[in-house]
């Protein structure tokens, strides 16, 4: 990989982007690989029930049935399994935390180190800056099929998390596929505990942000010349793509009120909005649907949990995409490979069954703008795809194999290794902590 | 009969509550209506030869009132059973009449009754209810907040005084949701921040005004008690236990105190015994009785078997250590809950007869719970005399346990361990029944036992599949096609648009 995709291209960059992406695909080892008679499901051009995808130079040639494969090419028998784009979490901490209730290992979310500290700064966070490929979350959710992520920061004191990215899951040092993918920002519930315990309080806060961004953006210099308002200079620097409408602006929202009022504020400030939580959005559906707005929710919740969610139901997904809002899942940060689980939960519930896998492959593609690049089985995209040994949403269903950038990835990760160390309890010559390095 | 001791209460507790599950008669009803004076006559027909009788603390002093609700004698026939106790029956049949399961067997021998209903079930799967030994529904309910939270004593390491029936809110609509996931039967534990959390309560899961009606009628209670992370993290800057060794040295004189409690009454009981049989004439007073200590009652229940031991316990060492505790004291250790290192010592968990509780794929929350593997619930399952349940801990997690021992079991198969539905099912019938003790009356589709049973449209082990309908004691409580069977408690009444039904998600 060259210096030129390790910069980390900020979603302003658009072009050089897409230059840096066809310098991946050179770095890929030119490998080839034939994937035959796999029931391929596109994602954005139907199934092919005895379909054969061809990966070349880290992307994919072509798709299509009785395709032959290129000589030279390592051929894949993908008879009686499933291929799929590979799976796409549209939000999590992964890659900014190892385990949740260790401090030193977490960089998920600013937390006061004492009552009198509260951290000030919130948008101008900036993911990459923690990233840690080599977590042990990453290789754990490749095996689950997972291909590529947003690492979004949580809100602390902020009501902004900060900017998120988007990363592949490959572990490798340049796994960054889109640095400055998205902003974060907390609402609802959330925000109102940030803002003065009202949700009015809340917007007030967000509108006032967004209005001193706009003021800092129309002149940096004159801005910092004169006295200004209570927010940190960095956090309105780190909103100008956000006040554009170019960087995404994911906010938490759950119920039908605040998703109105976030739609009014989108409309007011032109902002690019993806909704996060909306366990009520499909009382909004059809306003969420002429606004564009996306939301990424929880298939699994239904419960009243707070006063927020009163009308959170099982069938929210399925009525959002049945009104024509582009819907995914989100799955905390460990278990983000639970994404399928939560598309067949919906599938279960009405939500058609190409709906609930666009919902975890081309639609977060789409929201973070890489879905000409990634999200589906297309020829030029980038080769992120699974084989699945059965049908990808089922429970029971598990990856053979998984291609990042084109490139075969080890499936192999600590839970993998813990089993084989104890799967046997046998006493042996000698103590367990010396079994699994045997040669044999 | 004067020397009931422990043991005898026992007994006392469950032919109480066997009377009111009798259920319809006349004299059951009154039972119901006045369950403070079943306990006195019941206690007095006990102490026949000596009206006033030693002290005793009360055995049962909130008492189930639940009765199961009217149902039709019910064939379901041409579904794949799984029983719950290994075997599966494609084709199959369950007859449910009074309540109970009446038959089970191949479609065409078991007979319908005059009179029953009889249900093509073809290409259902039905299997007992399904039954999860952790949870905290009622106790941290919907909607959560500072008003409802009432799930963890956080007052000091050992609470064993805390009954978590006192704080389960029957209103919690998360038992209505989780009915629609099949749960008939239920544990509430406390929390577990304390060495010591409390006393559990087995609960049917049957909406009702109070927290007696749905109290599963003699079912033992349990005992929460927490390794590890929890206490020392909590505690740590309030006095201890700080460390793991200060929670071992906080089990072990409470230990201590409970058993010294235990045989001060013990002592009581013999010297009332011996004064009542003492025919002097200036033998004085009656022994006096000790005075109750709520924590040490539990304590003592627990070590003389009475009450079930559930050890939440991540790491493989501590478990092991806990089990030398157990040996120490002379009790048992019924479960350990959230056993995420359970594989690394499957083969002492079943030398020792202790269940082990455990997610799918719930992993690094904490450094505890770091070291999970996909395969921990099979590899358990695989030892011989292994017994294996998935639990849910969660107020999600308990609609979808299906899911989550079919995410199990693949990963079981996919390592060569042969695990069938039928052998899965058990992970979320049967073992939890063994390891709450109601095995006897629920987990497996056996005739007698309470008609608790699923009734599901495809392979529970499936993503895809839902339960269309669920008999509680026979009763139809659930039917997904029905909103008119799935409650709606009164939290969500009124609110938004919700109606008096459909409230389990319809």
């Amino acid at each position: 990989m060259t210096a030129a995709i390790r910069k980390m291209i900020p979603m302003k960059s658009f072009t050089a982007f897409i230059a840096a992406a066809s310098v991946f695909a050179a770095a890929a080892h030119a490998q080839t690989v034939a994937i035959m008679n796999g029931q391929v499901h596109t994602v954005s051009g139907g199934v092919i029930e005895e379909g054969d995808v061809i990966i070349r130079d880290g992307r994919i040639a072509q798709v299509g049935a009785d395709l032959s494969a290129p000589a030279g090419a390592t051929v894949i028998d993908a008879s009686g399994k499933v291929v799929t784009p590979g799976l796409f979490s549209p939000i999590s901490s992964i890659g900014l935390v190892e385990i949740g209730a260790v401090a030193d290992s977490n960089d998920a979310t600013p937390a006061p180190q004492s009552p009198t500290d509260d951290f000030p700064l919130g948008a101008s966070l900036n993911a990459i800056d923690a990233y840690n490929p080599s977590s042990s979350l990453i290789p754990v959710n490749r095996a689950g099929g997972v291909t590529r992520a947003l690492m979004a920061p949580n809100p602390g004191t902020s009501i902004f998390g900060g900017r998120a990215a988007v990363i592949d899951l490959s572990g490798r040092a340049n796994s960054v596929t889109r640095a400055e993918a998205a902003q974060y920002v907390a609402m609802g519930q959330q925000g109102s505990d940030r803002s003065g315990g009202t949700r009015m309080g809340a917007w007030a806060q967000l509108r006032d942000y967004l209005d001193e961004a706009r003021s800092y953006h129309a002149n940096p210099n004159d801005y910092i010349r004169r006295p200004h308002g209570r927010f940190a200079v960095s956090d309105l620097k780190a909103l100008g793509p956000v006040i554009d409408g170019e960087q995404p602006l994911i906010v938490s929202v759950n119920s039908a009120n605040d998703i109105r009022t976030l739609i009014r504020l989108k409309n007011t400030y032109r902002l690019n909005v993806i909704i996060h939580g909306g366990s009520e959005a499909w009382r909004v559906a059809e306003e969420l649907a002429s606004a564009n707005i996306p939301v990424i929710t929880d298939a699994l919740y239904n419960l009243p949990g707070e006063f927020e969610d009163i009308d959170a139901t099982l069938q929210n997904a399925a009525r959002l995409n049945e009104a024509g809002v582009k819907i995914s899942f989100y799955d905390g940060a460990h278990n983000i490979r639970l994404i399928r689980q939560h598309a067949g939960n919906a599938v279960a519930e009405g939500l058609p069954f190409d709906a609930g896998l666009a919902a975890i492959t081309l639609n977060p593609a789409t929201m973070y703008g890489l879905g000409d690049q990634l999200g589906s089985l297309e020829a030029g995209k980038i080769a992120d795809v699974v084989v699945w040994d059965g049908d990808p949403l089922e429970v029971t269903t598990r990856p053979e194999a998984v291609f990042i950038n084109g490139r075969r990835q080890d499936l192999n990760n600590r839970q993998k290794m813990l089993m084989e160390r104890y799967r046997d309890l046998e006493r042996g010559d000698l103590p367990f902590a010396y079994r699994g390095g045997e040669s044999d | 009969m004067r020397k009931t001791g422990w043991t005898a209460l026992a007994v006392l507790m469950l032919s109480a509550c066997a009377q009111q599950e009798g259920g319809e008669s006349e004299e059951a009803q009154v039972e119901k209506a006045a369950p403070a004076e079943t306990e006195t006559a019941a206690a007095t027909d006990e102490n026949e030869e000596d009206v006033d009788g030693p002290v005793r603390p009360p055995s049962d002093p909130y008492p189930s009132t639940y009765e199961p609700y009217p149902g039709e004698t019910v064939l379901l026939t041409g579904a794949t059973v799984l029983t719950g106790d290994g075997e599966r029956i494609d084709d199959g049949a369950v007859l449910i009449a009074d309540g109970k399961i009446a038959s089970v067997g191949a479609a065409g021998e078991v007979e319908a009754p005059e009179g029953a209903r009889t249900v093509d079930a073809g290409g259902k799967w039905i299997t007992p209810g399904i039954i999860d030994i952790h949870s905290h529904l009622g106790d941290y309910p919907s909607p959560s907040n500072d008003s409802t939270s009432d799930g963890n004593e956080i007052v000091s390491p050992n609470t064993a005084y805390v009954w978590a029936e006192h704080s389960v809110w029957p209103q919690d609509a998360g038992f209505t949701r989780a009915l629609a996931g099949g749960i008939t039967s239920l544990q509430i534990l406390p929390g577990s921040a304390n060495l010591f959390g409390g006393r559990s309560a087995i609960l049917k899961n049957v909406p009702s005004r109070s927290v007696q009606g749905m109290k599963f009628p003699g079912a033992p209670y349990g005992l929460k008690m927490a390794c590890g992370e929890n206490p020392k993290r909590v505690y740590g800057d309030r006095g201890g236990p700080d460390t793991r060794m200060g929670n071992f040295a906080g089990y072990r004189s409470a230990w201590i105190e409970a058993a010294a409690y235990k045989k001060k009454w013990e002592d009581y009981w013999e010297d009332y015994d011996s004064w009542v049989d003492n025919d002097d004439d200036d033998k004085g007073d009656a022994p006096e009785a000790p005075t109750r200590d709520l924590k040490l009652e539990t304590l003592a229940g627990a070590l003389n078997g009475d009450i079930k031991v559930n050890m939440h316990c991540y790491r493989a060492d501590e478990m092991v250590q806990v089990l030398d505790m157990a040996d120490e004291f002379g009790y048992d250790v019924t479960t350990f809950h959230h056993a995420i290192e359970a594989y690394k010592i499957a083969d002492v968990l079943a030398e020792n007869n202790v269940c082990a509780a455990m997610w799918a794929d719930w992993w690094g929350f904490k450094l505890e719970a770091f070291d999970t593997v996909g395969e921990n619930v099979p590899l358990v399952h695989a030892q011989p005399g292994g017994c294996a349940i998935v639990h849910s801990d969660d107020a999600l997690g308990i609609q979808r346990l299906n899911q989550e021992a079919a995410k199990a079991m693949a990963d079981g198969r996919r390592i060569g361990i042969e695990i069938e539905p039928e052998d899965a099912i058990a992970w979320i019938t049967s073992n939890p029944a063994k390891a709450m003790g109601v095995l006897d009356r629920t987990g497996t589709l056996e005739e007698g036992k309470m008609a608790d049973v699923v009734v599901w449209n495809g392979n529970p082990f499936s993503v895809y599949a839902k339960a269309e309908k669920v008999y509680i004691d026979g009763a139809l409580m659930y039917d997904r096609s029905d909103p008119s069977r799935s409650p709606r408690v009164d939290f969500e009444l009124g609110l938004h648009d919700n109606d008096y039904t459909g409230g389990a998600g319809q």
